[in-house]
């Protein structure tokens, strides 16, 4: 058996996503990995305990519970499997500093979807532009400032002018 | 001491390298081509593939002069590019095109060469296409 | 075979407003598709809330192109960049870059097009052909049958991924409890509700498909690093020569065959048919070193095959009502929302739904091939705008687009939750396929099951005694042991190798 010819289509084929994968940040270490089985343990005994408390019934005569139960029996096993065996594995990424631009960019999405209804979609969505091109992208404040007028801009005339879809607005 | 050229492939662009080879067989130095992309598109227009780089390579060649072509990317100030190189080769002159902007065009897209002339701690010259 | 209703279907999808909607489908799917790091999955899920408001024939019409369009948008940036755009344009880049290269990135692109409508083509006459069959036989199917089908695949899919097995069957799990959330509709209970009404109503599957797979596919390339750009390709002639098609002419005759074979199974049929078909050329060569070295044979293949694999996966998705790959359950969930339940029924019951759908994608493959070798240039142009900017106004789209499609902020904040959930899972090496594919057939599931125990008396062993849903039960455990047999057998292998070196 020849595990690794290197010039099999599928060697190849992994090289090159590996040569991809470069881009992102470092392999995480047993510990992320440990916390995510940990977390799916977590889901599959909150399950269990919920559907418990809904009612098994019987075989014959089902419960509301009873299908969740067995589905969250069937997490707990994997994940205190995957939490035994799955340490070693190398598939989950280190969260690097970049990962602070994605909890920045998380906190303008939800202030968008609270100021919303509030003050309608132009403000938040101006905002949200401008965060987005100025500081999680570094783009200058000049062409921040352009880019996001515009890009509102053109949300305006295409979802309220022309197709007249009923967004919350200011105006 | 050694010159830095700024290069795009326009007329600007041909202009700064005209007349940076110039002023390197002049001088008789070294010049490095800066051809430096904006970082963060997949694919800059502006960026000189292979063949377009070894054709100005070329070119230095003819005019006697040493070169070499560098294309680091930049974020949103290409100074910096020119600042770090700068400090790395000790470079003591820049050579850049300018282009005719009008005064709206200037403030909504800005100037790098305007941006290279006022923080420039070694000589420019600039040239126009 | 009485051929009226095919015809009705095309007279159906040739009507100029649809035909409209097939070619925006096509023009949004590509231009969306182009953009790197946003696959069909991510694009499809994007765009859910345009095809919502729309009548179902002309939804499916306007789906069935942004697929098309958003796999070819895939194969520009695989061969342009160098940049898959999914798992199944991956062998692509091995001969197109190489074209690319060589200042040939039309002929790999025009090759890619033909490849594609052919395969496309040869598939859909299959498709017509075998779904009828399929379906008919599946007509006998009870609900055991259907919970036995459901469960094997929701467990292909997650075996088949990329990514580590174990996580992708919590995923699925995780997808299934999801799932049960809101009423009961057999006892009426409120299942974990928490006494929320928006939650009494079930989990939406537009914002939870927008969330882990178009807003998460943003979030998570947030973190890249752009440390290359590339110079502008020189395009080229895209129409291919006589000389180039003739090359091809045999690779996209045996992909469309490999494709349309291997899509019908479920899981990675898109990929697994790419990586065969290349393989196969590559054997029968005369000259293998010409491969990745810019053979025509090289992208005609898995591009060919993986277009005909992915129409040929729409046949367990519309005769049994599995869908076969993430994607697929996005197209599901597309026409569920439609009034539309995909499954054996269908094509009796709405023979002009069945055949719209078949129909629409041949119009789709036409248009494909149509607009894509002359509008190749243009949406290359798009590759040049920074992610930077393209980020927020994909973002932006998604948020509005949700909150459109039953004007309420309870749905920006389930798009938001799951978009957050979809990066952490990718973060943490687990894939959010499973969990939606799950999610999607997870009603399913647990109705013909519960039913099923009805039949059977509360006797769980008449799943296994039944013929039908005995046999996909032996599948289903056959697939749930296969990896442990197969990573026992690797780790054997990978022990005996180093022993075997010292000895040679």
């Amino acid at each position: 058996m020849s595990v690794s010819d290197a010039s099999d289509p599928a060697s190849q084929a992994d090289r090159l996503q590996a040569e991809l994968d470069e881009t992102r940040p470092p392999h995480a270490g047993p510990i992320s990995q440990l916390a995510a089985a940990l977390v799916a343990l977590a889901v599959g005994v909150a399950g269990a305990a919920g559907s418990y408390a809904l009612g098994l019934g019987e075989l014959t005569q089902p419960g509301p519970g009873l299908w969740p139960f067995a589905i969250s029996v069937v997490i707990v096993v994997l994940s205190v499997t995957l939490a035994v065996t799955g340490r070693s594995l190398e598939d989950a990424e280190r969260f690097s500093r970049s990962s602070l631009l994605t909890a920045g960019g998380l906190v303008t999405l939800v202030l968008l979807a609270v100021l919303l209804p509030l003050i309608g979609f132009e403000i938040p969505s101006l905002l949200l532009m401008f965060v987005w091109l100025r500081w999680l992208g570094k783009e200058s404040w000049r062409s921040s400032i352009v880019v996001s007028v515009c890009t509102v801009a053109a949300f305006y005339l295409l979802f309220v002018v022309l197709l007249q879809i009923p967004l919350p607005r200011l105006i | 001491m050694t010159i830095l050229v700024g290069y795009l492939p326009t007329p600007e662009g041909e202009a700064a390298v005209e007349a940076g080879l110039r002023e390197g067989a002049l001088r008789g130095e070294r010049v490095i081509i800066v051809n430096s992309p904006r970082r963060g598109a997949p694919v800059d227009q502006r960026r000189v593939d292979d063949a377009a780089g070894a054709a100005l390579l070329d070119r230095a060649r003819a005019a006697g002069v040493d070169a070499e072509l560098r294309r680091p990317l930049h974020d949103d100030d290409l100074y910096e590019t020119f600042e770090a190189l700068i400090e790395e080769t000790g470079a003591g002159l820049i050579v850049i095109g300018l282009r005719h902007r009008s005064l709206v065009g200037k403030f909504v897209l800005g100037s790098q060469a305007q941006r290279i002339l006022m923080e420039a701690a070694v000589p420019v010259l600039t040239v126009k296409a | 075979m009485d051929l009226t209703p095919i015809l009705n279907g095309f007279s159906v999808v040739l009507e100029p407003a649809n035909l409209l909607y097939c070619l925006v489908g096509v023009l949004i799917g590509m231009l969306i598709g182009v953009l790197p790091g946003l696959g069909p999955g991510a694009t499809i899920a994007i765009l859910l809330p345009i095809t919502y408001g729309i009548e179902p024939v002309s939804a499916i019409i306007m789906l069935a192109g942004i697929f098309y369009g958003a796999q070819y948008g895939g194969t520009i940036t695989s061969v342009l960049l160098r940049l898959p755009g999914e798992a199944s344009s991956v062998v692509t880049v091995f001969d197109g870059f190489a074209l690319a290269k060589q200042g040939r990135a039309g002929t790999a692109l025009g090759i890619a097009a033909v490849g594609s409508f052919v395969g496309g083509t040869v598939s859909i006459v299959g498709l017509s052909l075998v779904a009828p069959i399929v379906a008919g036989f599946a007509l006998d199917f009870g609900p055991p049958e259907y919970a036995a089908l459901g469960i094997l695949g929701v467990l292909l899919i997650s075996s088949v991924g990329n990514g580590n097995k174990l996580k992708a069957v919590v995923a699925a799990c995780v997808g299934l409890l999801l799932a049960t959330v809101g009423r009961d509709t057999f006892t009426g209970a409120e299942r974990f509700t928490f006494g929320s009404l928006n939650l009494a109503e079930g989990l939406d599957f537009i914002p939870i498909a927008m969330g882990l797979f178009g807003l998460s596919e943003i979030l998570y390339n947030l973190e890249e690093r752009h440390n290359k750009v590339a110079s502008p390709a020189k395009i080229g002639n895209v129409w291919p020569s006589r000389k180039e098609l003739g090359e091809a002419k045999g690779a996209i005759g045996r992909g469309s065959l490999i494709g349309f074979v291997l899509g019908v199974l479920p899981g990675g049929g898109a990929t697994l048919s790419s990586l065969a078909a290349y393989a196969f050329e590559k054997r029968r060569a005369k000259q293998p070193e010409r491969f990745g070295r810019g053979a025509v044979e090289g992208v005609a293949a898995p591009e060919t095959a993986n277009n005909a694999a992915a129409t040929s996966s729409f046949i367990p998705l519309l005769t049994l009502g599995i869908p076969a790959n993430a994607t697929m359950a996005l197209i599901f969930g597309a026409l569920l929302i439609q009034g539309i339940q995909p499954g054996p029924q269908l094509v009796t019951q709405h023979p002009d739904v069945f055949w719209g759908v078949i129909n629409s994608m041949y119009i789709g493959n036409i248009l494909l091939l149509v607009m894509s070798i002359p509008m190749v240039g243009v949406f290359v142009k798009i590759l040049r705008v920074r992610a930077a900017i393209l980020a927020p106004i994909t973002v932006l789209i998604t948020l509005l687009g949700a909150y459109t499609v039953r004007n309420q902020v309870y749905d920006v904040f389930l798009v938001i939750g799951f978009g957050l959930l979809g990066y952490l899972m990718k973060k943490f090496g687990f894939e959010p396929g499973p969990l939606l594919l799950a999610f999607v057939l997870g009603t399913m599931i647990e109705s013909s099951a519960r039913q099923a125990l009805l039949i059977f008396g509360g006797d769980p062993t008449g799943f296994l005694t039944r013929p039908i849903s005995g046999t996909i039960f032996a599948l289903v455990a056959l697939v749930a042991v296969l990896p442990l047999i197969r990573t026992a057998w690797r780790r054997k292998a990978i022990r005996k190798a180093p022993a075997e070196e010292k000895t040679s």
